[in-house]
């Protein structure tokens, strides 16, 4: 059995058509040109236009930034974590948490997404995208 | 046709009081806001039946916080505007009071900011657009995050942003009002418990309470009420502008700051060097490394150099935070912004004694608040 996906509107299993690998990130984009993450109908933060399209990101982008996290309120989410700013190829920057293999991270590093097992707040078995450094 | 706020009737700060920012605590906000207002008008020297109108400017209390603190001065009637601004809602609420008296709606008004610590949802949270790191990215990891950018951009090392925080904690000492008083050293501050990346607790600033006022005045206004004119600080410009969508989007507060500053420096006709004192959103000490970048203090990459040689130190070229900022005075959020106004005031004055800056002649005051806002206002003596 598969286990689900923790946001679903936000990303899939499958991957985009030009890096099937990894996780696509489901992102949006605009007439005007300007792609977003994640998807909303809501108008383009760039034009103000309503018709906008969902476009499935590659899961591929180079590290901005980093940081380790050593403090954290959060009742479901216990420190010390580490967290990136990724720029996504496709134009997007996105920050999420990062797979930590324990070699420091450098801006620049080439990351790919991925799902790992995590327990919701409910503490069903799901999986959660992150991004890890590429193989 | 649009005017700035220089091209109306000049506007200016004749009265400034303090609530010391503190640890939460059993005052009752009552007390903070009354202690700020009192304290204005005896600055001021005028009695309150004499303010027309009164902004409010608070992120954390419930709504409707003025009147149930003013009616303890006499419930005089006025209008009275709530204004809440994420960690601008002072500056916001100074903003449109000094439009209100450069406007000629009226000749005096008071703008107080008051807040105590509660519990609050961000607005951002309820839009129904995922995130994919929910709240494992907390305002100090932002920035924290933008440290880490800028110090691969420069190759500065951690304990360079600290160097932000001895100056802000010395200024803070020397100053009754603010939350921490105590000078602290660089072991002291990369010693203290790590936050997050090379952030440590002394290099973020405090959660507190507090309250500051400022009175401003038309001049009809400082005639009428026999106010000190020598003591009456103009306000040659005030700009607000919030986010727009940038090429470098993580970077987009110093960028918000760049353009909101330009146009502040522009409407007040002055240059970045003109500047004598600057009061900066420096929550974490990486800001005030991109904040003077982005105003113009000095170039690109060149911060951590000028703060080294002590040009953003009381009695250096520009004094940052001569207040303490907001790592050291504090950040109640609804008084902030009016307290870095009532700190430029009285530099310009020449009544701050031992943080004064020498020959204070023109002050800038910039606030961002997550949303993402940003106000800047030019004063001058």
């Amino acid at each position: 059995m598969t286990t689900g996906l923790l946001k679903p509107a936000l990303y899939r299993e499958a991957g985009s058509d030009a890096d099937p690998a990894h996780p696509a990130l489901l992102g949006g984009a605009c007439g005007c040109g300007h792609v977003f993450f994640p998807m909303q109908n809501f108008g383009c933060e760039r034009c103000g236009r309503t018709d906008l399209s969902p476009r499935a990101l590659t899961g591929r982008g180079r590290l901005l930034a980093s940081a380790r996290v050593h403090l954290h309120a959060g009742k479901h989410r216990h420190a010390p974590f580490t967290v990136g700013s990724i720029a996504l190829e496709d134009g997007p920057i996105v920050r999420t948490i990062l797979v930590d293999d324990g070699v420091p991270f450098q801006a620049g590093d080439a990351l790919t997404a991925t799902l790992v097992d995590v327990h919701d707040a409910d503490g069903n078995l799901r999986r959660d995208l992150r991004f890890q450094r590429e193989a | 046709m649009t005017s700035t706020l220089k091209e109306l009737r000049p506007v200016y700060v004749v009265g400034i009081g303090m609530h010391r920012y503190q640890f939460m605590s059993d005052t009752t906000y009552i007390d903070l806001g009354l202690a700020a207002v009192r304290a204005a008008l005896a600055d001021a020297k005028i009695e309150w039946p004499t303010v027309q109108s009164a902004y409010i400017g608070r992120a954390l209390l419930p709504m409707a916080c003025g009147r149930p603190i003013l009616r303890h001065l006499g419930a005089s009637g006025i209008p009275i505007v709530h204004v809440e601004n994420a960690s601008a809602s002072g500056s916001t609420a100074f903003r449109h009071a000094c439009i209100e008296i450069a406007s000629g709606l009226n000749d005096v008004s008071l703008v107080l900011g008051v807040d105590k610590p509660m519990p609050i949802a961000r607005a951002e949270s309820l839009t129904g657009i995922g995130n994919l790191a929910d709240d494992a990215i907390a305002p100090f990891t932002h920035f924290a995050l933008l440290g880490d950018q800028y110090a691969s951009r420069y190759g500065v090392k951690a304990e360079d942003f600290a160097l932000v925080a001895v100056k802000n904690h010395r200024n803070g000492s020397k100053n009754p009002f603010a939350q921490h008083q105590k000078e602290r050293t660089l072991d002291e501050i990369l010693g203290g418990k790590r936050i997050s990346g090379t952030l440590t607790s002394l290099q973020c600033t405090p959660v507190g309470e507090g309250a500051a006022a400022v009175i401003v005045a038309s001049e009809d206004g400082v005639r009428a009420l026999g106010i000190d004119a020598a003591r009456a600080v103009r306000v040659t410009a005030s700009v607000g502008r919030s986010q727009r969508v940038y090429d470098n989007a993580t970077r987009y507060d110093a960028m918000l700051t760049e353009e909101t500053t330009k146009l502040a420096l522009a409407e007040a006709g002055r240059a970045p060097a003109d500047l004598d004192i600057v009061e900066l959103h420096d929550a974490f000490t990486v800001e005030e490394v991109e904040y003077v970048e982005a105003m113009g203090l000095c170039p690109d990459g060149r911060a951590i150099h000028e703060l080294k040689e002590g040009a953003f130190d009381i009695g250096g070229r520009c004094a940052v935070s001569p207040s303490g900022g907001l790592i050291a005075m504090g950040h109640p959020i609804g008084p902030t912004g009016v307290g870095q106004i009532a700190e430029i005031v009285r530099q310009l004055r020449g009544e701050a004694g031992p943080r004064q800056q020498p020959n204070a002649k023109i002050g800038l005051a910039h606030m961002v608040g997550v949303g993402a806002v940003c106000y800047v206002h030019v004063l001058e003596a």
